[in-house]
């Protein structure tokens, strides 16, 4: 068996580089500082507890995501969150390559980060939490529907949903740049 | 291998959560392929997996938002080490132990901070040098954008940098050129804030774009660029002044037969 200060060493070397990337989603989810800066922390107090039962052979990213969201999920912002429903299939986004719009139309400049980040801001929880966990911390499918506990096809579809979505929401603000 | 006709009509059109999984890498290789196959002959597809991909880099940018203060990171390790101190056996008041140990946790704490960040950093930067990378070759294949220079001699692109760029630099003549593969024309893009010279090629109808920057002043993380990025080749070479940087999404052999002619181009300076 490791000693306890090799455990925690071990633990230190995966975890501590994920500092930055655990920080900046527990900010997505929480939207405010001192709540971020503690799930952090109360993330990896739990995970040093339940170090022992990961797998080192299974994706140290994605069992340390998995611990940040099911801490969210039990705090006070994340059970006031859980009481919005969010539909998983409900098709409220058109297209937008098959709408009315030409191919071209859709090259729209993205040099405009400003915009970029206020369509995020307004996209539905469960879509952004999907879209940012693959293309933010490029993990895959298979990770995040064990981070998010749904099916690999629900996480294809939230993912196509939101980018539909922010495409959507970028079009008119970006319109005159075409 | 000849029953499937180059390109199909009956092919369907990229659905939206087949263009996404693609554009991420998550299909099966057959899948991959014969999508792949499918965007040879489908300009409006073709049209959709380039915007897709373009979303993809700039949220990818516009997700990484938020950054830790820096104590943040040292509550953090102080925390954890108190943590995984031996428990005294029976219940003390908190503060039992002297201010030493305390002092050797702060200054690991200290230690790991400034190793963590720097390698943070360092991270951040290189993958923000290969979505600028990636960004401007994205650009410069959007029908709207013009390059500065058009032409395909290399006689009126290299005096077209004289006067905008701190540096020089060869092109080889379209007989040392690999075979496909032409000059299309130059602009002046920046990486870092550093003035770059952007070569616009084709290989076999893909395009290239090239990115030479000086070494003595050139950011130093391009170094350390991934090799692919959303599906894209980013191959590197150093000459004794200049860095260049390829991206395309060609063949990496290919791309690396023009960049070979470049270095080679450098040597006659």
């Amino acid at each position: 068996m490791l000693s306890e200060t090799t455990r925690s060493d071990t633990f230190e070397q995966l975890a501590l580089p994920l500092f930055p990337s655990l920080y900046n989603h527990a900010f997505w989810l929480t939207r405010d500082q001192a709540e971020a800066e503690d799930l952090v922390q109360e993330t990896f107090s739990k995970a040093l507890r339940a170090f022992d039962s990961f797998q080192p052979s299974t994706n140290f990213k994605a069992w340390i995501f998995r611990i940040l969201r099911n801490t969210f999920l039990t705090s006070r912002t994340g059970i006031a969150a859980s009481r919005t429903v969010f539909l998983e299939d409900h098709p409220d986004v058109l297209d937008t390559a098959s709408a009315d719009s030409t191919p071209e139309d859709n090259l729209i400049r993205l040099d405009n980060e400003a915009a970029l980040q206020a369509a995020l801001d307004q996209l539905q929880p469960p879509l952004r939490e999907a879209l940012l966990l693959c293309d933010v911390e490029e993990i895959k499918y298979k990770d995040i529907a064990v981070i998010l506990d749904v099916p690999i096809g629900t996480v294809m579809s939230r993912i196509s949903r939101a980018r539909r979505t922010l495409r959507q929401l970028l079009q008119p603000q970006l319109g005159e740049s075409l | 291998m000849n029953q499937t006709p180059q390109t199909n009509p009956s092919i369907e059109h990229l659905k939206p959560d087949m263009l996404s999984a693609f554009i991420d890498s998550e299909l099966p290789p057959t899948e991959q392929e014969r999508i792949e196959q499918h965007l040879t002959g489908c300009h409006a597809c073709t049209l959709r997996v380039l915007a897709a991909t373009q979303l993809k880099v700039g949220t990818a940018r516009a997700g990484r938002r938020f950054v830790p203060p820096p104590e943040t990171l040292a509550r953090l390790t102080a925390q954890l080490h108190s943590q995984t101190k031996p428990q005294p056996q029976t219940k003390q008041p908190a503060r039992i132990y002297s201010i030493r140990p305390a002092a050797w946790a702060a200054l690991a704490a200290a230690i790991l901070l400034t190793v963590s960040l720097i390698g943070w950093r360092q991270l951040h930067q290189t993958n923000t040098l290969a979505a600028e990378l990636l960004d401007q070759h994205l650009a410069t294949l959007s029908s709207a954008a013009t390059p500065q220079v058009i032409s395909t001699d290399r006689h009126t692109v290299k005096p077209w940098f004289q006067g905008r760029l701190p540096f020089s630099f060869n092109l080889p003549d379209a007989a040392a050129l690999p075979p496909d593969t032409s000059l299309k024309g130059a602009d002046l893009a920046y990486l870092n804030g550093q003035p770059a010279a952007l070569l616009l090629f084709t290989i076999h109808k893909h395009e290239v774009s090239i990115f030479l920057t000086q070494r003595a002043n050139g950011p130093t993380t391009l170094n350390s660029l991934p090799s692919t990025r959303a599906g894209f080749t980013l191959h590197t070479a150093t000459t004794p002044d200049l860095r260049i940087v390829a991206i395309s999404d060609v063949n990496p052999a290919d791309l690396d037969l023009l960049l070979a002619s470049l270095v080679h181009a450098q040597s006659r300076l």
